[in-house]
Order: C-alpha cells, then structure tokens, then sequence
C-alpha cells in the first residue's frame, strides 16, 4: 500500500514539475512577443535558407497607442515595407505603393506576431539551454509542434530584454530548414526621429476589399485538411494565374498559410522542392497538376494533393 | 614631412633610438613634446600596463567628442521619407481589376520574395515517406538538374525536351511561389481570425 501511494505521490510530482516547466517557458515566449511589440528598438537580422542569405534592416517604436515598423530587405534596391498599427505599406521604386491590413508584416517570422492562445494550442513549450549569443546571454526556448506535420521552432531569447536573437524552424527529424539570426539589436528609451516623422507623414488609405480573379466553376473538392488547418474563404487570386488555374485553396491555422493550386496537366513527374522551410509539391495527376506550397512537411503536402477529388 | 615626424616619433615611444637630431628637434618643441607623452601613453596602453594614468578628464573628453559627433541618417530611411514626403496618394491595390498596376507590384515585391527554390528529392512518386536531407543544392535522385545547374553535356534529343520541359515546370513552380507569398501578404488577418473563431 505504502509503495502505490509513494509511486502516485512520484508521478503527481513529476506531472507538476512538467506543467511548470511548460508555464515558465509560455511565460518567457509571452515576453518574447510583447518585447517585438513594445519596445524601441534598431536590429538587423539574416535569414539563412540553404545557400541563400537574405539580410534585413528591422526598426520598431511605439509612441503612446501609436506603433511603427520600418523593414528594409538590404539586398534589394528601393524596397521599404512599413507598418503603422493594422496598416501594411510595400514601397517600390518607381511603383504604386502596395498596402494591406495587417496587425504584422508577413516578411518577418509569424510566430512572434501570431495570437498566442493559437500558439499554444499548437505547441509546447520547453526551456533549453542558455548560452552567449551575439554578445548577449541568451535563453533556448523550444515550441514543439504537438502535431507531427507542423515545424517547431527554437527561439534564443536575450535573457534581460526578451528579445530574439535567433529562431530556428525544425523539421521533424530535428533538422533547420531556415534560420533567422539578430546580428545587431539596439534598444532605446526614445522613439528614433526618423521613425517620429514616419509616424506623421501622411500615407495611402487601404484600398477596400475587392474580389479578385473569379475561376470556372468545376467539382472539384478539397476533401482533408491538415490538424488545426482550416479554409480560408474567397482568398483573392492574383490575376496573372487566372489564365491557368482550375481552382485554388488557401489554408491558415492562424499562424501558416498553405496554397493548393490545380492546373491543367503538364505530364510532367511528381515534384517536390524546398525554399527554407516552405515545401513545394508538385503531383501529377492524369486530369491536372496539384501543387502544395507551404510550411508544411512533404507527408502532409502529400496528402493535401492526394485528398482534391 | 608630418609622416616621418610620426614616423621616428613613434619609434621613440617604443624606447627605440633617436639620432641627435631628432633629439635636438624634440627638445626645441613643445608640440613634438607632447605628442611623444600621447604615444607613450597609447603604447602603455596596449602594453596593459598596470601602471597607466589616465588624465583625469579622460572620460569628459571623450563624452565631448562623441556629443559634437554629427548624427547620422541611415541612407534607406532618409529615401523613404523622400519619397512619402514627395506624397504617395494611392495604392496599387485600389483596384484589383487593373491588371497593370497588380502585375507592377507582383513582380515588385516578389524580387525579394523568391530568391532560390532548392529541388531535394525527384521521387517520381516513390520514397516520398522517406525522411530527406534539407539544406542541399543537389537532387538527391531521379533525372531533373536545377535550372541554374543545368549541364551542356547532354547531347541527346530526349534529354534536351527533358530539360525544356524542365525548365519550363521550374517557371510555373516559380510563379505559383511568388503567387503564394503574395496571397499571404494580402490575406487580411481578421480573415483568418474570423476562421478560427468559426472553428472554436
């Protein structure tokens, strides 16, 4: 008797220890998000994908309920994406301006914008180890998908600030398929000036939501959805693929976004490719030509192709 | 003439011998003096030297220094606000229907959207379940090279259509990337929000 009690006691100990474990590192990615939200800051940051290198210039500031972010893609010429509140601005050189509703730009990693009840409800959290990184003392925290299709990522965090310094996304067997790394982060008391007279310049409006390419109807159906993934309803297609699409999907769980495009078929063999951590699979079916893209492992943009009907 | 004062001045401070000469100059002038005291100092210095004093308005001279230091714009910063001050009164996306302008800001922001699509596996619909090695730049099987690594040594016929046919598929995969990294940026995040609220 005495033995069933200790063993009972041993395991509720252990169980809590987890539970607790898991709080503390939730409690540490909540700080993460709110330091990308709250502070002022000046950072760089490179995105490793394979050979590939992408280096990026990061500002945030935030006056009273006001909040700016100033994104520059450095190897590119004339491209500044910047964000006042819920409004994305794309400026191009010698272009109209592109601008969208967004509480985040999409060019900078989702899961330190992403709504965090969403998150947890995908993932675990696990405290690592910690370590110097970039001259500052960093903390490893793991979010482990629960769901085997889904990457998971490791966040180093700056141990004072908890400001990322890296995130990792890792394949299932562990492995990085991109890496996001801080080469330069600077935070200060004051809203930069040239952040202050972003702030108040005037700029475009939203445009409204308008449809977009309208394709054939046909009946086709989309018959599985990843764990966690659902439709997104009247996604706009972009016109220049109207001419070849027969129908399209676009799939969120709030954090990704999944594309299904069916085209008519080329006779071409069953592909697949890899940009960072984005999949691209193509199937080839007798009718048409199935193509998955998105941050999604190769068995699951699989069975996305395999499951239109 | 400046140089070589340096020059035979710097040697000095690494007690290394002066010729009479440049004895005679030193002791004449108060301004070679006082920089030789500056170098002696820079050398202790980077000798670490326990025994270094500092002037005691070191740290004030410097802070002065740094307070008169003009302060810098960083180049793309001062470009955007050239050009919003200029005014920008439009969005591309005013009118979805105005295939020019959407397809001006598609191929725009897709320059740095796509860079490189790495090709890992030509299963031709098998060892799909098989874990792959990522972060390669070489397929691991079948018969398609990369379009950036395509080889003239073929000569066949068939294996230059396979190229072709090749080369064209990679375009499409392309395009249905960009296609892709456009929808995410436009899809509004109270659309997916709203999906989700739907589920729960």
């Amino acid at each position: 008797m005495n033995k069933v009690v200790s063993l009972c006691c041993t395991l509720l100990f252990l169980c809590s220890n987890l539970l607790q474990a898991d709080e503390t590192g939730w409690a540490l990615f909540d700080k993460v998000q709110l330091s990308v939200k709250q502070y002022n800051f000046d950072s760089s940051f490179v995105v490793f994908k394979g050979s590939q290198v992408e280096t990026f210039r990061w500002q945030h500031g935030r006056q009273g309920d006001k909040e700016i972010e100033h994104l520059v893609p450095l190897d590119e010429e004339g491209v500044n994406i910047l964000r006042r509140d819920n409004v994305v601005y794309y400026f191009l050189t010698d272009r109209p301006a592109l601008v969208t509703t967004n509480d985040s730009i999409k060019e900078l990693p989702a899961i330190l914008f992403a709504d965090n009840q969403q998150i947890r409800s995908l993932y675990s959290a696990v405290l690592g180890s910690s370590s110097v990184m970039s001259g500052h003392q960093a903390q490893l925290l793991r979010l482990s998908a629960n769901d085997p299709g889904r990457h998971s990522y490791w966040i180093w965090v700056e141990a004072e600030s908890g400001f990322p310094l890296r995130i990792d996304v890792m394949s299932e067997q562990q492995a990085p398929l991109e890496r996001w790394l801080v080469t330069h982060m600077q935070i200060s008391p004051e809203l930069p000036d040239n952040l202050q007279r972003l702030l108040e310049t005037e700029l475009p409006e939203p445009a409204t939501r308008q449809s977009g390419a309208v394709l054939p109807v046909n009946g086709l159906q989309l018959t599985w959805l990843p764990d966690g993934y659902q439709l997104v309803s009247e996604p706009h297609i972009v016109p220049q693929l109207q001419q070849s699409l027969i129908n399209y999907w676009l799939l969120s769980d709030g954090l990704h976004q999944v594309s299904v495009f069916v085209q008519p078929s080329q006779r071409m063999p069953t592909q697949a490719y890899r940009d960072g951590a984005t999949t691209i699979y193509m199937l080839s079916a007798p009718q048409h030509d199935i193509t998955v893209i998105g941050p999604v492992s190769i068995n699951v943009a699989e069975q996305l192709a395999a499951a239109v009907r | 003439m400046s140089s070589e004062k340096q020059e035979w001045l710097s040697a000095a401070s690494d007690n290394r011998q002066i010729s009479d000469s440049e004895l005679d100059l030193l002791l004449q002038q108060p301004e070679l003096q006082q920089k030789l005291e500056r170098y002696q100092l820079a050398a202790a210095v980077f000798r670490q030297e326990k025994t270094v004093s500092l002037p005691a308005d070191f740290g004030a001279d410097i802070a002065a220094l740094l307070h008169d230091e003009p302060t810098y714009q960083l180049t793309q910063s001062r470009n955007l606000l050239q050009k919003v001050g200029a005014g920008i009164r439009y969005a591309a996306n005013g009118s979805w229907l105005k295939p020019a302008a959407q397809g001006a800001v598609a191929a725009g922001v897709a320059l740095f959207a796509v860079l490189g699509v790495q090709q890992y596996q030509q299963p031709n619909g098998q060892d799909l379940m098989l874990p792959s090695p990522v972060l390669q730049t070489n397929p691991v099987g079948g018969f398609a090279t990369p379009v950036s690594l395509s080889s003239s040594t073929v000569d066949s016929r068939f294996a230059e259509q396979e190229q072709q046919a090749m080369q064209e598929q990679q375009r499409r995969l392309q395009a249905l990337l960009q296609a892709h990294r456009q929808q995410v940026r436009v899809t509004e995040q109270e659309q997916v929000k709203t999906e989700q609220d739907n589920e729960q």
